[in-house]
């Protein structure tokens, strides 16, 4: 299963993918929303994870324009955020994506996690 | 000497004077009634002298008609005469005063005997002209003595005139000695003593004194001395006295004029403001005259509670102060109606007269702003700081989670280095979690989502979440639920961080094979209480009321398994209490302990038990 990640801090970057590496992904990692918009096309991930925080375009952002394309709209979108309020996760489901995973996430169980919620959706 | 006993000396000086001059009197009188009886006697002796003069010649006339052989005198008659004659020379020296008029008499009438016995023929004639002379001699003396006490009488009746008339003269003059005397030794000083009394009364201490003599005057004037120089002493305490208490309110004004505290004193009579320094005109403005103006002037800005809740400041102040209360450090808000918000610390004390009456208040605000400013910034600063350090963190604590899982040390040493590492990051996280979430709670920043969960929903989770631990530390986990038990209102996540917390501290203090037991129950009043019962060591009873506070940790020899950030059991009580609930504690040192917590019950939702 190929996961887009996008996360502008590269060790959190590179935690997250090695742990999702570990549970099995294939992970593709970009550093912000522009990149993921850019690379989708090419890479035709799974899923994609996106912090919620990013520079140039954030995660919100880069969610509704995923989800705005009908390309795009389609393929689960997984937060990755600090803020795991109800009224943020609210938000993240009503832009279309499939749950919020809270920062700092614990990389044994980041994997699992994931795949938790793309059974969900 | 005294005055009284020189009153008394002279008194008595004037009364024996009387006594004397009354004797005179008696004295004088005396004897100018004995020269009065004098005079009598004497005339009656001249009468009797008369009569034996005349008894005399009658005694001759008839001796010379016998003689010359004339119509003869009875010698009957003639005897009568000579009786006559003896009863007078003798009754005669009764009357007479002095020895020599008597022997007089006497030679007379021895002259007289003669002659009667002288024989018929003899010479009686010379003998009778003997006689005769000598009774001239003796009548001439004693007429002349006569004049004498007459000059005697008249002189002693001047005399006696004379003291009746001066007797008096000398007694008001006296009396008049007295009354001079008095005034001198007693009236003079008195008047003096007035005098000056009025002086003083003027205010005047430079006043003249009778000299201190040694007498009840004296004593007057030592005494009136004594009071003056009290008296000037008491003035001079009174200036110094109001010169410091003019002095101490300078001080007083020039204080509260400086501090940066706005202070307010406020009449209880009235209702108004007495007095209010600078800092409390620039907060709340001055006061105006008139009702009016000054129901308008206090509704120009509203003061709320720091909650926002509004508040009737004199309503407040006077139904706590004028009661006697006391308030320490309580915070209001005023709202200026041009919008500004100023944070005040209020404290506040009622002021009281002699009498223990309120008579009014004291009141001390103090602008927190800036406090209110730091606070902020505190927090910010706090949570920007975790912020930051909890990413670096995670990245750590992940890498390090990788590194152990997939055993990439050959060396069991390293990985026990590895794991030392996991177990500390994994510390300093849980320590950054709840400095978050204590100040996130302080700055009222820590929102809630409470909502209806089953009771096993709670419990579920909380003891998956600390089963590791309870396995690791070889002790048993039991769980106690009593039927029907309602389900909760709390925010899920907050509730199983509350159980985990305090069944981290039981498993943390359990000794190894002993049981940590959690139970449900219902509570008084729709509240469902949560228990975590330990068999440690237990809390001694002075230690159980700093549990709940922040960066308490209890000493002992679990201590350095029990490490934690110290502040696990602030935020439980803090979250149990934002939720409604309570936090309380059972211990028995030896025995164990019981922490409780009590949340409410959703009544809509039907528990899954």
């Amino acid at each position: 299963m190929k996961l887009l990640l996008a996360e502008d801090e590269p060790d959190v970057q590179l935690i997250a993918r090695l742990a999702l590496k570990k549970a099995g992904f294939t992970v593709v990692t970009v550093g912000n929303g522009v990149e993921v918009l850019q690379r989708v096309a090419d890479e035709r991930p799974d899923a994609i994870l996106l912090d919620w925080m990013m520079p140039d375009m954030d995660g919100y952002e880069t969610c509704r324009r995923l989800k705005a394309d009908p390309a795009t709209a389609a393929i689960p979108v997984i937060f990755l955020t600090a803020r795991v309020q109800e009224a943020e996760v609210a938000r993240a489901i009503a832009l279309g994506a499939a749950g919020c995973i809270g920062k700092p996430f614990d990389a044994l169980t980041l994997g699992t996690q994931v795949l938790e919620l793309l059974q969900r959706t | 000497m005294k005055i009284r006993t020189r009153i008394f000396a002279v008194v008595g000086l004037v009364i024996a004077a009387a006594f004397l001059q009354a004797l005179i009197v008696v004295n004088v009188e005396e004897r100018r009634s004995a020269a009065a009886a004098a005079l009598d006697r004497a005339i009656w002796r001249l009468q009797s002298q008369a009569d034996l003069g005349r008894l005399i010649v009658e005694l001759d006339a008839s001796q010379r008609a016998a003689d010359a052989g004339g119509p003869a005198v009875p010698p009957a008659e003639r005897d009568r005469f000579w009786a006559l004659y003896e009863r007078s020379a003798a009754l005669l020296p009764e009357y007479l005063d002095t020895p020599e008029s008597k022997r007089q008499l006497a030679a007379i009438d021895a002259l007289m005997r003669e002659w009667r016995a002288a024989p018929a023929g003899s010479d009686r004639a010379a003998l009778m002209g003997r006689i005769r002379g000598e009774f001239d001699r003796f009548e001439t003396r004693e007429r002349s003595r006569l004049g004498d006490e007459r000059i005697k009488v008249s002189s002693q009746s001047l005399q006696s005139t004379l003291l009746t008339l001066g007797i008096p003269a000398v007694a008001i003059i006296m009396l008049l000695g007295l009354v001079a005397f008095v005034a001198r030794i007693l009236l003079d000083p008195l008047k003096s003593i007035s005098t000056s009394a009025r002086r003083i009364s003027a205010g005047t201490f430079d006043v003249s004194l009778p000299p201190e003599s040694n007498d009840e005057l004296g004593d007057l004037s030592r005494a009136f001395r004594e009071m003056i120089t009290a008296v000037q002493r008491r003035q001079q305490e009174v200036t110094e006295a109001r010169i410091k208490a003019e002095r101490d309110h300078r001080r007083l004004q020039a204080t509260i004029e400086t501090v940066p505290v706005a202070l307010v004193i406020v009449d209880a009579d009235t209702g108004r403001i007495a007095l209010q320094n600078r800092t409390a005109a620039a907060l709340i403005g001055q006061e105006p005259e008139g009702e009016a103006a000054r129901q308008a002037h206090w509704r120009a800005f509203s003061v709320t509670t720091r909650d926002g809740a509004p508040v009737d400041v004199r309503a407040w102040g006077a139904g706590r102060l004028l009661q006697g209360q006391t308030i320490m450090g309580e915070e209001l808000v005023v709202k200026h109606a041009d919008g500004r918000e100023i944070p005040l610390l209020v404290s506040a004390a009622p002021l009281r007269e002699d009498d223990g009456r309120i008579s009014g208040a004291v009141a001390a605000f103090q602008d927190i702003t800036s406090l209110y400013e730091v606070d902020r910034l505190k927090s910010e600063f706090v949570s920007i700081v975790s912020h930051e350090l909890r990413t670096p963190l995670t990245s750590i604590k992940g890498a390090l989670q990788l590194l152990i899982e997939d055993q990439v040390a050959s060396d069991p040493d390293h990985t026990m280095l590895l794991n030392v590492a996991l177990s500390n990051t994994e510390r300093l996280v849980r320590i950054i979690n709840d400095i978050l979430d204590i100040s996130k709670i302080e700055a009222g920043k820590l929102e809630l989502n409470a909502r209806p969960h089953a009771v096993d929903e709670v419990v579920r989770q909380s003891l998956q979440n600390v089963e590791p631990i309870a396995h690791g530390a070889l002790v048993a986990l039991k769980l106690e639920i009593e039927p029907a038990v309602p389900a909760v209102r709390v925010d899920l996540d907050r509730a199983i961080q509350v159980l985990v917390n305090l069944l981290s501290n039981a498993l943390k203090v359990a000794p190894p094979r002993s049981d940590v037991t959690l139970s449900v129950r219902r509570a008084a009043d729709g509240f469902v209480a949560f228990s975590v019962t330990d068999r440690g060591k237990g809390i001694a009873p002075d230690k159980l009321g700093l549990l709940f506070q922040k960066f308490q940790q209890l000493d002992g020899a679990n201590t350095r398994k029990a490490r934690g950030t110290g502040l696990g059991l602030a935020i439980v009580k803090a979250l149990v209490e934002m939720q409604g609930g309570q936090v309380s504690v059972e211990s028995t040192v030896g025995h164990g302990s019981t922490f409780t917590v009590t949340v409410p019950a959703a009544r809509t939702v039907a528990s899954s038990q």
